[in-house]
C-alpha cells in the first residue's frame, strides 16, 4: 500500500472514534519503513538483512495524560482496535470531533535525495563495504579485525491529528560505519569512524567509504602506542566533531522539555540565567540540510527548526514536542520525535551543537602548557537531573608544552555540565558534525552532535596510569 | 500462524530456495507510567511479523515484514534469496537441524492474562507512592512505570525444525530523584515476575528512595587503591558487559579478551559464571532459542576458571562442536546472535555485613554510570563514573560521587575475594548476582 495515498477518510474516522469518550487531542502516525543493512566482517559481507515494517499508532491527549495504542496492521480493523484501546482508557474530557484533514507534503528539495538508494543494486552496496575493508587492512599491519557496516532506510509517515494537520513526509537516511580492531601483542585498541545523512547514495561513494574506514584504523594502531591515561584535574581540550557528543549529553538532553517539566533538569527554571562561559552559544537544528538529524516535520508533523538554546552564555530556549510546549504555553520546536509508530513522540535533540569561534585549534593547544586532548569520545552517560556525566575517550593524547604527546588509554572524563560549560575558555573555527544515534527511554533517534575544538580549563580526568 | 510459515517455506521452494527458516512472532504488551499519582502514559500494543533465512551455497541472507498478506510473503522471500547472493560464502553456514526436545521450560503464568489496566495502574501508583513515603528528602519520582509483555513465537525450517512457545513476563520499576541542602542523588529499582502477584510494588518504591537518599551529602574522595564492593545492580553491570566477550563469535572474531584462555584461571577461585536458559525464574528462559536448538545451562566459570563459551549454530560449526542454544534473536526482524540468556553469578556466600565489618578502607559502589560506554569489552579496559558509600574501619561511613573506577576486566575477575548473601535478579540482561568483592582497585576522585 501507498502510505502517501493513503485513505483520508479512515484517518478522520480513526481519530473520532479515538476522540468519542472524551480527550482534547488526538492523532493517527502511519509508518511504511523499508531498510537495509549489510555488516562485513572477517572479511565477509555475512549479513545482509533488510525489510519493511508498516503500522500505525494512535495517540489520546486527555490534559497531562497519553494514551497510545498501536498495531502492525495498516487495514481498518487495526486501526479501530487502537482507536478503541485509546478510548477505553479515557476517563474524563468533550465527545467526539470531525476534524477536516488537508494534506500537506514535505518539501522533497529540503533534504534533497538524489540517488534513492533503492535504485542501487545491492551488489553495489556490498563493494562499499568491501572496499572499507580493504582501505583498513591496508593502513597497517596490525589491523586485527575489521567491521564495516552500511545502511540505509527509506521512511513514509504520514501524521494526521484533531487540529486538522496531515502531513506526508518521505525520509531517507544513509549511513557507514568502520570498527577497526589492532593488535599489538597483548595490546588491543579500537577505532570507530562513521558518516551519515538524511541523502541518498550521492553520499557514500568508493573514495569515502575508503577515508571512513582509514581514519578508523588509524585511531586503533595510533591508540596501540598508547599509555593509561593519568588521573586528577587538569585543561582538557575536546577536538572538533566527536567533541560534541559532551555537549549532547552533558547539557542537551537536560535542555529537553520533559525534563524540565519534571524539575529532573540542571536548566529547570534558569532561563535567561548563565548557564555557559560567554563565548559560549549553541543550538539545535533539525532543519539543517541533509543532516543525519534532520528531517522536514517532526514526528507529530511540526516543521524542523534551528532553536538557539544558549546564547553568549545565557539559557535562551528549550527543546518542545507538544505535549510539553503545551504545558508550558510554549511554542512546540519541531523535537517531537519518536523512533517508529511503536514509540510515544517525546522531546528529542536533532543535530546539537556548540557553535565556532575564532580560535584556531592549533592556537589552543600551543596555548596549552599540560593538559589532555580528547580527540574522540567513545560514548557517555549522563543523569539529567544533576547534570553529572562520564564520558569514555576512544582516542585520546597528552598536552605537554603545548603540544601533543603520547597516546593516552582507558581514559573517561568526568564532570557536571554547567560545571564544564562555565570553564569553556577557548573555541575553534574548525566546526564539524558527526552522526551517532541517541538512545532515551528505549527508543533510539539518529541525531548529529558536534562543535568546533574548543578547551575546557579545568576538568577530572579519570584514568588507569 | 503455522500455516503462514508454511506457506513461506512453499513460496521459498518454488523459488528454487532449498535450505529456508522462518521465524515469527506475535505479541500484545502494555506499559503504564504514573507520575504524581495519575496515569501520565497508557501504551497498548499488538506486533506481529515473521523472518525469513535463505541458505544458499554457503551464504545466508535474511529479510522480514510486519505485513502478512501474500504479496508481502511473496516479496520477503524473494528478498531474502537476494540477500543471500550478494553474501560471502563460508563453510560453516549452514541451516540449523532439529537438535532435540525443547528444554522443559514453561516461562508463561497464565494468571498475568487476567490482569486487568485497573490492576496494573494501581500497581504502578503503589510503587511511586512506597517510593514519596519513605524518605522527607524524595523531590520526586521521575520514573515510574509498570510494563509486561506476552508474545507466542514460531519457528520452521525446511529441515523439520518447527516448534512454539508462549512466554510472558511483567515488571515495575522506579528512578528516584531526592534532594538535600541543593544536592540531588537518584536511585532505581526493580521487580520482575511472571504475575502481578510475584511482583512487590512497596519494595521497588522504598528501595529506589533508600538508594538516592544514601548518596545524599556525598562528595569526591581522595584518589586510592582500595577493595570495593559492587552491589548486585553494579555487579549485574559488568557481568552484562563481560559477557559478550564470553560468546564464540567474540572469540572466533578476534574481539574477546578471554580468547585462548578455557582451562585456564582467569577468576577468583571463588567465582562461578553460568548461562542457564531453563531456570524457571529467569525472564530469558525459553524451550529453545531463536534457532529450534533447546535452551540448557552452560558453565562459563567454575573454580575461577574458564570452561567455555557460547555458541550458535554457526559459531558452533565454525569450533566443530554443537550450538549451546544460544542464537538469540531480538525480534522477528533481527538474524539470531550469539548472546547469553539467562546468567548467574555464585560461589560461598559471605554475610553482606560481615564483609563491611572485614574492611579497613574501602568502597561501597551503589551506581554506575557508563559501564556501556566506559568499557570496552574488546581490551577489557574500563573506566566508569560511580557513586556509593566509603568503608571506614568496617563500617560504612560518608557517601561520595563524581569518582571514577578503572582497571580491567581480567584484574578485575582475578581480584574477586568475596561474594554476598543478597543474590538477587537485575533485569536488563536477566542477571542472577550477589554483591562482589573486588582488591584492589583503582578509584580516581580528588
Amino acid at each position: 500500500m501507498d502510505v502517501a495515498a493513503f485513505d483520508v477518510g479512515l484517518l478522520q474516522a480513526t481519530i473520532a472514534r479515538a476522540l468519542r469518550r472524551g480527550g482534547d487531542f488526538a492523532e493517527v502516525f502511519v509508518e511504511d519503513r523499508d531498510s537495509l543493512g549489510l555488516r562485513l566482517e572477517d572479511g565477509r559481507v555475512e549479513q545482509t538483512s533488510g525489510g519493511r515494517e508498516v503500522g500505525a499508532a494512535v495517540r489520546l491527549l486527555s490534559g497531562e495524560h497519553t494514551y497510545y495504542a498501536y498495531s502492525d496492521a495498516l487495514d481498518e480493523a487495526g486501526m479501530t482496535a487502537a482507536a478503541d484501546a485509546v478510548a477505553a482508557a479515557v476517563r474524563v474530557g468533550g465527545g467526539s470531533a470531525v476534524v477536516d484533514l488537508g494534506l500537506v507534503r514535505s518539501d522533497p528539495g529540503r533534504h534533497a535525495v538524489i540517488v534513492p538508494p533503492e535504485t542501487v543494486a545491492i551488489v553495489r552496496k556490498a563493494q562499499l563495504v568491501r572496499a572499507g575493508d580493504e582501505a583498513a587492512r591496508a593502513a597497517g599491519a596490525e589491523v586485527a579485525q575489521v567491521i564495516v557496516g552500511y545502511g540505509d532506510t527509506r521512511q513514509k509517515v504520514l501524521i494526521a491529528n484533531s487540529l486538522g494537520d496531515l502531513m506526508y513526509d518521505d525520509r531517507t537516511r544513509t549511513r557507514f560505519t568502520a570498527h577497526v580492531v589492532a593488535r599489538r601483542g597483548d595490546v588491543i585498541q579500537t577505532g570507530h569512524e562513521t558518516v551519515g545523512g538524511s541523502a541518498g547514495f550521492e553520499l557514500l561513494g568508493e573514495s569515502t567509504a575508503r577515508a571512513v574506514a582509514t581514519t578508523a584504523a588509524q585511531k586503533a594502531l595510533v591508540m596501540l602506542d598508547s599509555r593509561p591515561a593519568p588521573v586528577g584535574a587538569m585543561p582538557v581540550v575536546m577536538a572538533n566533531g566527536f567533541g560534541g557528543t559532551l555537549f549532547h549529553e552533558a547539557c542537551g538532553h537536560g535542555l529537553e522539555a520533559d525534563a524540565i517539566a519534571k524539575g529532573a533538569s540542571i536548566y529547570a527554571g534558569k532561563m535567561g540565567e548563565v548557564v555557559a562561559a560567554p563565548i559560549v552559544s549553541a543550538f539545535d537544528d533539525g532543519a539543517l540540510p541533509n543532516g543525519w538529524g534532520s528531517q522536514a516535520f517532526d514526528d507529530e508533523g511540526v516543521p524542523t527548526q534551528k532553536t538557539l538554546v544558549i546564547e553568549d552564555g545565557r539559557l535562551t530556549g528549550y527543546l518542545y514536542d507538544r505535549l510539553r510546549a503545551r504545558e508550558a504555553g510554549a511554542a512546540p520546536t519541531g523535537n517531537g520525535r519518536r523512533q517508529s509508530f511503536r514509540h510515544v513522540p517525546i522531546p528529542r535533540m536533532t543535530t546539537t551543537y556548540i557553535a565556532p569561534g575564532n580560535a584556531s585549534a592549533d592556537d589552543i593547544i600551543a596555548a596549552t602548557p599540560r593538559g589532555f586532548y580528547a580527540k574522540s569520545l567513545a560514548g557517555g552517560q549522563v543523569e539529567p537531573a544533576s547534570g553529572n556525566f562520564v564520558f569514555g575517550v576512544a582516542e585520546g593524547y597528552l598536552i605537554e608544552n603545548g603540544r601533543l604527546t603520547t597516546p593516552l588509554r582507558g581514559a573517561t572524563l568526568v564532570g557536571n555540565g554547567i560545571d564544564i560549560l562555565m570553564r569553556i575558555d577557548m573555541i575553534a573555527a574548525d566546526f564539524d558534525v558527526k552522526t551517532g544515534v541517541c538512545g532515551k527511554d528505549g527508543q533510539g533517534v539518529p541525531v548529529g552532535t558536534g562543535q568546533a575544538t574548543l578547551r575546557i580549563a579545568e576538568m577530572t580526568v579519570g584514568g588507569t596510569g | 500462524m503455522f500455516d503462514i510459515l508454511d506457506a513461506v517455506l512453499e513460496r521459498a521452494r518454488a523459488k528454487g530456495a532449498s535450505a529456508v527458516e522462518v521465524f515469527a512472532e506475535r505479541s500484545t504488551s502494555r506499559r503504564i507510567k504514573v507520575y504524581r499519582q495519575e496515569v501520565e502514559q497508557l501504551t497498548a500494543a499488538q506486533r506481529r511479523g515473521l523472518g525469513v533465512r535463505v541458505f544458499a551455497g554457503g551464504a545466508v541472507g535474511h529479510a522480514y515484514t510486519s505485513d502478512l498478506s501474500d504479496g508481502a510473503l511473496d516479496a520477503v522471500v524473494q528478498r531474502a534469496v537476494d540477500h543471500a547472493a550478494v553474501s560471502d560464502p563460508d563453510e560453516f553456514v549452514a541451516l540449523p537441524e532439529p537438535a532435540g526436545a525443547p528444554a522443559d521450560v514453561h516461562p508463561f503464568d497464565e494468571r498475568l492474562t487476567l490482569a486487568t489496566d485497573e490492576r496494573r495502574i494501581e500497581l504502578a501508583l503503589s510503587v511511586e507512592a512506597a517510593a514519596l513515603a519513605a524518605d522527607p528528602r524524595v523531590k520526586t519520582v521521575e520514573d515510574t512505570m509498570y510494563a509486561d509483555g506476552d508474545g507466542e513465537v514460531f519457528i520452521a525450517s525446511s529441515a523439520g525444525v518447527r516448534g512454539s512457545y508462549r512466554a510472558n513476563q511483567c515488571y515495575a520499576f522506579a528512578y528516584v530523584l531526592a534532594e538535600e541542602d541543593g544536592q540531588v542523588e537518584t536511585g532505581y529499582s526493580y521487580t520482575v515476575g511472571r504475575a502481578l502477584e510475584e511482583l512487590d510494588p512497596a519494595a521497588c518504591g522504598r528501595e529506589a528512595a533508600e538508594r538516592a537518599c544514601r548518596l545524599l551529602g556525598a562528595r569526591k574522595c581522595p584518589s586510592m587503591k582500595a577493595p570495593v564492593v559492587l552491589d548486585p545492580f553494579v555487579s549485574a553491570a559488568f557481568f552484562g558487559v563481560l559477557s559478550a566477550a564470553l560468546t564464540a563469535d567474540a572469540v572466533q572474531k578476534g574481539r574477546s579478551l578471554f580468547a585462548g584462555r578455557e582451562g585456564r584461571q582467569v577468576a577468583g577461585e571463588i567465582l562461578e559464571l553460568v548461562d542457564d536458559g531453563t531456570l524457571p525464574d529467569g525472564l530469558d528462559s525459553a524451550p529453545f532459542d531463536g534457532e529450534g536448538t533447546p535452551c540448557r545451562r552452560t558453565p562459563l566459570i567454575s573454580g575461577g576458571v574458564l570452561q567455555g563459551f557460547l555458541y550458535d549454530t554457526y559459531t558452533g560449526r565454525k569450533a566443530g562442536r554443537g550450538s549451546t542454544g544460544n542464537g538469540l534473536r531480538g525480534s522477528y526482524s533481527g538474524l539470531p546472535g550469539v548472546h547469553p540468556t539467562n546468567l548467574v553469578v555464585s560461589g560461598r556466600a559471605t554475610p553482606l555485613a560481615d564483609i563491611v565489618a572485614g574492611l579497613e578502607r574501602g568502597l561501597l559502589v551503589t551506581d554506575a554510570v557508563g559501564v556501556h560506554s566506559g568499557a570496552n569489552p574488546i581490551s577489557g579496559e574500563f573506566s566508569v563514573g560511580i557513586s556509593g558509600v566509603l568503608i571506614e574501619g568496617g563500617k560504612l561511613t560518608t557517601p561520595v560521587h563524581e569518582v571514577t573506577l578503572a582497571g580491567d576486566i581480567i584484574s578485575m575477575l582475578t581480584n574477586v575475594r568475596a561474594l554476598g548473601d543478597d543474590a538477587r535478579w537485575v533485569p536488563g540482561g536477566s542477571i542472577l548476582t550477589p554483591s562482589v568483592v573486588i582488591d584492589g582497585m583503582a578509584i580516581g576522585g580528588t
